[in-house]
């Protein structure tokens, strides 16, 4: 008996401390953003939560996110004084995520809904877009309507989701959690057409290959920036710096360089009333 | 107090969507009872191959050893992702690259797979101690009696190997039941996938709630029914006890 209960605590022991060393050794990856404050406090930085990667808005890999949104929060961020730091999450408790103050805005190509209005705080738009139906290459599959009884792959809590489940007579709506897997489900040929973000899909056409859009969707969906509920401040900030590099041509630089063409002047002039 | 009942007690938001959550767990249970029988069935087929005498047999029982390892070794989330994503695009048949066997779609089969792999290593090592725990005069009195290791195995050790570890595979069936959750990573609408897509989309943990409920239905009375058939076998072997082998 005596001989077994110091090897015990020595086990014991042991066991603690490579735990504590695990801890404290930890890397600090540039993946964590500080607490977030409250909209405008915390001096320099401003956290951003966003799904990472979402191309052609959101890519790359820390700290060297690169994108759409991610250029435009950082030239935003810069005229209210800030520096952003974006923070990979998952998107379908994204929303959630932000109420709880894990981050102070989200920038994730996020369309306005009035379903998410309820429970988060939009800026005025800055970007207009559509979903579109990517099949195979040499798909049968050319219009919505012959969707009805197929098997289509959506990424998790996407409004091109909620469209697949709603407006299309899908017998199988796979939702996966990120954009590239539904992609990667169709080349592999588990399923037989992706509903999802224009830009995404074209995107996937470029890089992947072995796909090709069968038809855009017009959605009429306008992506805008999120904060929490309550936050008008840093709300007012955001219109305010966005309003001001889509005024000095900034913007227009920055979506030309991703989209290779001239952003459309609906967008320009969108604005969007906070309910 | 009042916050953490709404966001994972709403009754109201639990009836609205009993309906879809209790299709996702139905699902559930399906791959559940299906890859645990086929886990247990393939479990066996390894202890047994890893007993097989005689030195010509070595590799079998050798290749037996490993593939327990890797199989231990590896978590059976990347298992189930190297199935899902690279099982389509090997030159086999469409039926088994695209399974859609029974009107089940293929990330099921591809759940079943994985879920067959990994706990058939598991199961494996539980049978393996009920057939050492047996008595090793079991065995030299049937082979003496002209037993061959085959029929030794077959009318002697198994049926008091496997009595002995029923709780334990009994136990590795709920851990199995549990994990099947991790196959909605591949978007089986199995009851997490079911109840995180409602949380995304009402903000309201609850569905996720009821979807835990309903495991401990099914599990409780197994978790009590396993300490129940240990009780027994600690009771059916023990000298003292009036009932047990004579």
């Amino acid at each position: 008996m005596s001989k077994s209960r110091p090897l015990a605590l020595l086990a014991i022991l042991v066991t603690a401390a490579m735990a504590l060393f695990a801890l404290g050794c930890g890397d600090d990856s540039d993946d964590g953003g500080g607490t977030a404050e409250g909209g405008g406090g915390g001096g320099g930085t401003l956290t951003v939560g966003s799904d990472i990667p979402y191309p052609p808005f959101e890519q790359g890999k820390a700290p060297n996110y690169t994108g759409f949104d991610v250029e435009l929060v950082e030239a935003m961020a810069a005229k209210i004084d800030r520096t952003a730091r974006f923070q990979d999450t998952s998107f379908d408790t994204i929303f959630r995520d932000l109420a709880q103050g894990k981050f102070e805005m989200v920038a994730s190509a996020t369309t306005i809904t009035p379903e998410r209005e309820e429970n988060v705080d939009f800026t005025n738009p800055y970007y207009l877009s559509e979903q579109a139906l990517l099949v195979k290459e040499g798909s049968d599959l050319k219009s919505v309507e012959e969707l009805a009884g197929t098997t289509v792959g959506v990424q998790q809590g996407t409004t091109g989701q909620e469209f697949s489940e709603e407006e299309t007579g899908a017998a199988d709506v796979r939702a996966y959690p990120e954009g590239p897997d539904a992609v990667n489900a169709l080349v592999a040929g588990t399923v037989d057409a992706v509903v999802i973000d224009l830009p995404v899909a074209e995107d996937a056409v470029a890089k992947q290959g072995g796909v090709e859009i069968a038809t855009s969707i017009p959605t009429d969906e306008q992506y805008g920036f999120v904060v929490a509920e309550g936050e008008e401040g840093l709300l007012e900030e955001l219109n305010e710096a966005l309003e001001e590099i889509k005024d000095d041509g900034t913007y227009a630089e920055i979506y030309e360089r991703w989209f290779k063409r001239a952003p459309p002047k609906e967008v320009l002039s969108a604005t969007h009333e906070v309910s | 107090m009042n916050e953490i009942l709404d966001q994972y007690f709403d009754v109201g938001l639990m009836a609205d969507n009993f309906d879809a959550v209790l299709e996702g767990f139905w699902i559930t249970i399906q791959l559940s009872v299906i890859a645990g029988a086929l886990a247990l069935l393939w479990g066996l087929v390894l202890a047994v191959l890893r007993q097989l005498p005689g030195r010509p047999l070595l590799p079998v029982r050798l290749a037996s050893v490993a593939y327990i390892d890797v199989f231990r070794g590896v978590p059976l989330l990347i298992v189930i992702l190297l199935i899902s994503g690279s099982l389509p695009f090997l030159p086999l048949p469409e039926a088994v690259r695209i399974p859609r066997w029974f009107g089940k779609p293929d990330p099921f089969w591809y759940g079943v797979m994985a879920l067959t792999i990994t706990y058939g290593a598991y199961m494996a090592e539980v049978y393996r101690a009920g057939i050492e725990a047996v008595p090793a005069g079991q065995t030299e009195a049937a082979r003496s009696l002209g037993m061959s290791h085959g029929q030794t195995m077959r009318h002697v050790i198994l049926p008091q190997a496997i009595r002995k570890v029923f709780a334990p595979l009994l136990n590795d069936f709920i851990a199995l039941m549990k994990d099947t959750t991790l196959v909605s990573v591949i978007a089986l609408n199995e009851v997490a996938l079911v109840g995180r897509d409602i949380q995304s989309s009402d903000f309201n943990s609850s569905a996720l709630t009821l979807g835990a409920l309903m495991f401990l239905v099914v599990t409780l009375p197994l978790a009590r029914l396993v300490d129940r058939l240990i009780a027994r076998e600690k009771g059916r072997f023990s000298r003292t006890s009036p009932r047990g082998a004579a």
